[in-house]
């Protein structure tokens, strides 16, 4: 179709005034806040509604027109450039919040709500959306989700992907398709992962499923001067070795240091080589004490003057400054080109020691800004680009920093993605079998090609060659990860973390005399790949999916590649981690695995009520999940039928000196004597005893490892629990284990009968929303010969598209 | 017209943009559209293509971009590049030359204080008219009439109002804080008077044109309120408009007759006196852009009330939701004079309203030339005021005042909005009725 014939399409589908083609339109939309530029688009398209939004893709496909999704036009990569005569198609207008649940802890949006929107909404429940970019004002759910967007705050709760449930998009011919059923835990290939990062090339986002966070009851800032940068990268790791989790850790140069104390007015020095602004959360008397602790290794690193600010408003001015500091720059030079690398933690000094000698040899200004405590970079390498030498300069210094990233085992892209910027590093960092499947999976999703073309996957060929995988446990301490093989017991790994402080925060595990799932979790990492879980999790504080920072694997026909790198954050490419994670083995054989370590627990609380009713009326049990739910930490509840009644235990991991351990107890006996029970008898104990049966031996042994087990999710509204039953309930990510295969669905639960026998079993078949063709294009995908295992209902789907 | 040094400059002020969109959630326009051509990225993104030469400035979507940018500075406000003011000022000054007709009509009209007596006069009438026709809720039944009786509506629901008699705007807002003083306790029949007010304050008086004219009730009030609390009040006669609308309608001379006949009417009494109140922000704003006329003199009068009005003005029990005109907030910088002088009210809680920054869309006579757009900004606006849950608006600009009524009327008829000296009158002389029970003993 001729670009007017288009067009008239285009206002006959969506309404002449919401399809643009006059030279202003054509103008702004070709540009985003990178400083690319590629082509100009043949319209842009502004559709109101959802359903517009899927009519307008179905207008292109049939054209077999190129298309690419705007949101706030914030990207950094150029991600949001059309190509030439492409179709801009806008979600500026798609901007409906839904209600927020508090309880569930949810919210549904569509793809144009601004990121900024979602947190001031929650923030009347006490909750917030944890990915904060410095760009969240402007920003759109839709296009966090497309980058993977992080954000100073991620540091401890997670990028993007670990705060979406589920994702409903139109596939490059206008069909509507969803992720899966957005429960805690939806096993089988995470279609949702798979979007997250995806950065608009598989699809078009129209609606997302958000998972909220509580906002901490206290807060403090720490601000640190460091005469010297250097200084302020080793403190990043000081901090780690010091057992503290900050909410987030950044630094900022003192190139930009001057800029944003000139833009904004803020009394920051500028006479040190960095400052680092340090974020603590929790609850009260435990924020003091690290605070304390923080400021105190800080100095020790060699921090100059460490200031710690409780008030909000200078809290907030000073993340101001922080988040504006990217438009400062502006001041600085016309153009610049803004980079986002990552490497592990203890090879930070080294690439900071690095870019300052690439400065000075090339004489550029580079002003940085740091997510330092995930070891991401955002050097800004400035230049005038009226100057064509200086910018032919500039290209050449960003690419070799982002390729000294590289070469010290870290990524190109951190969080901004790959885009259009960084296509030609892409293949530099990963091989060549990941960057086939992921050039795989985008035909699969787009076989025209007219999904945002031309973005994130370089030429067919590109690639490393295949890296040797890992064949001994690899304990990096100050990086904070572990690189560990498939078949290595997982509680070999915690009990060593345990002696050293740390810990893999899946859950803990033990050896015990019958290696089975349960809170002993004793499986393999290759087990707890597959499986996706680890049965019911000890107090851990992530699902492994969010868990795993890399995977080697071996496809189908043993070609072996990896997944992910050995970093604390990453989008380069299609998140193939998350989805090979909970895939059962279906897709590639996991041969290794790199995962995060995080301080251990300081203590945990245990409780017993040896007497308790065989069931909790609603209103009683909503209570004990409130109490449970408000501990900040993991928590959970096993309760065991006992001749009339039932046993019950609450187990919580503590992290302050015990505070916050001391107020659940309180809020448990309080419970307790409201609804007419017994005290709890019980206390605290070190962590480090979950590792030991001792601690485990006051619980029923179904509870520790059992061969059945089934998982319970529930849909949107809060039902009773099953009755009365031996369960094990999850306050947070909520999930209800039983250990049992049970014969049919208790009301108002998803039932996944995870493991039976010790096996595991494959999850139930998807619902209808979920593109089954693509399920079973993903299986021919990375085992066209259908080597490794299958579930019933994709056989029956690849017999029958065979015939 | 732009020269040649001229572009050189703004050429340097444009390349400090970094495109990082930091202001497209504070751009009335972009919010209301999602059209990016109308936020502020996207107009300097145009004005570069412009003074590149790139693309034609008469291009009608170009023009049309930079005409619909209201000036209301709140991108200005949030750029961490702090460029944008002076460049949209450019732009716009470029767009005007689009739609020049039109505009030569309204500015030659809407400035002249006998129009717009005859204005209010016809108004209040088709008012009742309409209200007649379509009882209470008229401007939103009457949307959906046939062309010209929805016109009209939308026309006379546009123009400000405020209570013309004293005893209307008693009953309103005894009806909304009568509750309580019903159950206070005890009552007395004196009425205590606020504390000596601040003796010796001589203010010349600025009549405006919208506020002596379309609101005139409300105009004698605060004159009153002003008298009341101890200030000399001077209206020197021969004031006309402050020539905001010639000014930003490009009409430069018609802004420099007006302007000398201010001067000859105030030059002279303003020197003998402390500072020259002025109702309106916009035309506040307008007059101290003039510093060679008037001297830094020029107060806004929320700011001249925060500084003479005792510590406590009474006692109201209200939710309010305060808007806070663009002129005021980015422009004169007063927007804390607003919530200092409401936290006086024993029993006011002000409540925060979502995107407090973003332009209500009145802008002078842009709500007149831009009518579905401004009407899209201002029922934005009035749905984040309800969203408070409130009981009342208040506001300092007679045009927000009508645009946001307009919207009001249409997403949450029942809330009320008042302009800020009018319930500060009703404080000061109604709000006072409850005694304390510690003062009572003492007297």
């Amino acid at each position: 179709m001729a670009a007017r014939d288009l067009i008239r399409e285009l206002r006959r589908a969506i309404g002449a005034a919401a399809v643009r083609d006059d030279p202003a339109s054509t103008t702004v939309y070709a540009r985003d806040a990178s400083h690319q530029v590629s082509g100009r688009p043949a319209c842009v398209a502004l559709p109101a509604t959802v359903d517009d939004l899927g009519r307008v893709v179905a207008v292109c496909a049939r054209d077999g027109r190129p298309f690419v999704v705007r949101g706030g036009g914030t990207g950094l990569a150029g991600g949001a450039l059309p190509s030439g005569g492409a179709v801009v198609i806008a979600t500026s207008r798609l901007t409906r919040l839904g209600e927020v649940d508090a309880e569930w802890r949810h919210v549904r949006v569509e793809p144009g709500v601004f990121n900024a929107a979602v947190s001031r909404k929650a923030a009347a429940y006490g909750l917030c959306f944890a990915p904060d970019p410095s760009s969240q004002a402007a920003a759109t759910i839709g296009g966090n989700i497309a980058t993977n967007a992080g954000g100073p705050h991620c540091l401890k709760v997670g990028v993007t992907s670990q705060h979406v449930r589920r994702v409903e998009w139109f596939d490059p011919e206008g069909r509507r398709w969803a992720s899966g059923r957005g429960c805690a835990l939806d096993r089988g290939p995470d279609l949702r992962g798979l979007f997250c990062g995806s950065e608009g090339t598989l699809g078009v986002i129209c609606n997302a499923d958000l998972e909220l966070c509580p906002l901490p009851e206290s807060t403090a800032t720490l601000l640190a001067e460091f005469p010297r940068l250097r200084d302020a990268a080793a403190a990043v790791i000081d901090l780690a070795r010091a057992r503290i989790e900050p909410q987030a850790c950044e630094i900022i140069d003192q190139t930009m240091l001057e800029a944003v104390a000139e833009a904004f007015a803020f009394p920051l020095a500028t006479d040190v080589e960095a400052v680092m602004i340090c974020e603590l959360a929790g609850a009260a008397g435990a924020v003091d004490d690290a605070a304390a602790r923080a400021g105190h290794a800080l100095r020790a690193a060699g921090a100059r003057r460490v200031e710690v600010g409780r008030d909000t408003a200078s809290r907030e001015r000073l993340w101001q400054c922080r988040k504006q500091a990217f438009g400062a720059v502006g001041r600085l030079s016309p153009s610049y080109i803004s980079q986002d690398v990552v490497v592990p933690l203890e090879a930070l000094p080294e690439l900071v020691g690095d870019i300052e000698a690439i400065r000075r040899d090339q004489r550029v200004t580079i002003a940085t800004a740091w997510h330092a405590g995930d070891g991401n970079l955002h050097p800004g390498i400035h230049f005038d680009d009226r100057d064509p030498d200086a910018a032919a300069r500039a290209r050449q210094v960003a690419d070799a920093i982002s390729l000294r990233a590289i070469a010290l085992g870290g990524s190109c892209t951190g969080e901004h993605g790959i885009g259009l910027e960084k296509r030609h590093l892409i293949g530099r960092q990963l091989d060549r079998t990941a960057l086939r499947l992921m050039q795989g999976i985008k035909d699969l999703c787009d076989p025209a090609g007219i999904c945002n073309p031309g973005k994130v996957l370089p030429p067919p060929g590109d690639g490393t060659a295949a890296q040797p995988v890992p064949v001994r446990v690899d304990f990096r301490w100050e990086s904070l990860t572990v690189t560990a093989p498939a078949d290595v017991p997982l509680a070999e790994l915690q009990s060593e973390a345990m002696t050293r402080g740390y810990w893999i925060p899946v859950g803990a595990a033990y050896r015990g005399r019958v290696a089975a799932p349960g809170l002993g979790g004793d499986l393999t990492v290759g087990a707890m790949i597959d499986a996706g879980t680890t049965g019911p999790s000890l107090l851990g504080s992530l699902r492994p999916t969010d868990a795993i920072l890399a995977l080697w694997a071996e496809s189908g026909d043993g070609e072996v590649f990896r997944a992910g790198t050995a970093t604390l954050k990453d989008v380069a490419g299609y998140d193939l981690v998350r989805l090979l994670v909970g895939s059962g083995g279906m897709l590639a054989k996991p041969l290794a695995a790199s995962l995060r370590l995080r301080p251990l627990p300081a203590a945990v609380g245990i409780w017993s009520w040896p007497d308790v009713p065989p069931f909790f009326p609603s209103a009683c049990r909503r209570e004990f999940m409130g109490v449970l739910r408000r501990h900040e930490h993991p928590a959970l509840a096993v309760r065991s039928p006992h001749l009339d009644g039932s046993l019950l235990w609450v187990l919580a991991a503590g992290y302050g000196r015990g505070g916050d351990l001391d107020r659940l107890q309180a809020d448990l006996e309080t419970w307790s004597e409201d609804h007419g029970l017994a005290r709890p008898h019980g206390g605290r104990d070190a962590f480090a005893a979950v590792g030991r049966a001792s601690l485990l031996a006051g619980l029923p042994t179904w509870a520790v490892a059992a061969p059945d087990w089934t998982l319970l999710t529930r849909r949107e509204t809060l039902p009773d629990w099953p009755r009365p039953r031996r369960l094990i309930w999850q306050a947070q990510p909520e999930m209800l284990w039983m250990p049992e295969a049970p014969a049919e669905e208790p009301v108002g639960w998803i039932a996944d009968n995870v493991f039976r026998d010790g096996k595991l079993q494959w999850p139930p078949p998807p619902p209808p929303s979920v593109p089954y063709r693509l399920l079973a294009g993903l299986k021919r995908l990375f085992d066209p010969h259908l080597r490794l295992p299958c579930p019933g209902w994709l056989q029956a789907i690849l017999a029958e598209a065979a015939r | 017209m732009i020269g040649p040094t001229d572009t050189t400059r703004l050429d340097q002020l444009l390349r400090r943009c970094v495109h990082c969109g930091l202001c497209l959630p504070h751009c009335a326009t972009y919010l209301a559209s999602g059209d990016e051509t109308l936020s502020p990225r996207g107009r300097l993104l145009l004005l570069g293509e412009v003074l590149a030469g790139r693309l034609p400035p008469d291009a009608p979507a170009v023009a049309q971009a930079f005409d619909r940018c209201l000036g209301c500075l709140a991108c200005s406000a949030v750029c961490p590049s702090g460029i944008s003011a002076e460049l949209l000022a450019c732009a716009r000054e470029i767009g005007r030359r689009a739609d020049r007709w039109r505009r030569f009509a309204l500015a030659n009209l809407l400035d002249r204080r006998p129009v717009l007596h005859i204005v209010r006069r016809v108004t209040a009438w088709a008012r009742a008219v309409l209200a007649r026709l379509g009882g209470v809720e008229w401007r939103a039944r009457l949307a959906a009439a046939p062309r010209p009786v929805a016109g009209l509506a939308r026309l006379v629901g546009a123009v400000p109002t405020s209570p013309h008699r004293d005893r209307d705007l008693v009953s309103l807002l005894d009806h909304l804080t009568g509750g309580v003083l019903a159950d206070a306790a005890p009552r007395s029949t004196v009425r205590v008077a606020p504390a000596a007010p601040a003796a010796g304050l001589r203010l010349v008086w600025f009549r405006g044109c919208a506020d002596a004219a379309l609101l005139p009730g409300t105009a004698a009030r605060l004159r009153e309120l002003l008298a009341a609390c101890g200030c000399a009040l001077v209206d020197p006669p021969g004031q006309v408009c402050c020539g905001a609308i010639a000014s930003h309608s490009g009409r430069p001379a018609r802004k420099r007759r007006l302007r000398a006949r201010n001067l000859a009417a105030l030059r002279a009494p303003l020197a003998a006196c402390d500072c020259l109140v002025v109702a309106a922000a916009g035309c506040g704003l307008e007059l101290s852009d003039d510093s060679a006329a008037f001297g830094d003199k020029v107060r806004d009068a929320a700011v001249v009330l925060d500084q003479i009005l005792p510590a406590a003005l009474g006692s109201l029990s209200l939710r309010i939701a305060v808007h806070e005109p663009c002129h005021l907030r980015h422009g004169l910088g007063a927007a804390a004079a607003l919530r200092r002088v409401l936290a006086r009210i024993d029993g006011v809680e002000v409540l925060e309203a979502a995107e407090v920054d973003v332009c209500c869309g009145s802008a002078g006579v842009y709500a007149l030339r831009h009518r579905e757009l401004s009407r899209a900004m201002g029922r934005r606006k009035a749905a984040m005021l309800a969203a408070t849950g409130c009981d009342l608006v208040v506001t300092t600009s007679p045009g927000c005042l009508g645009q946001i009524a307009d919207g009001l009327a249409f997403v949450a008829p029942s809330l009320p909005i008042v302009p800020l000296s009018d319930l500060l009158w009703y404080a000061w002389f109604h709000g006072a009725r409850v005694v304390p029970r510690k003062l009572l003993l003492d007297t």
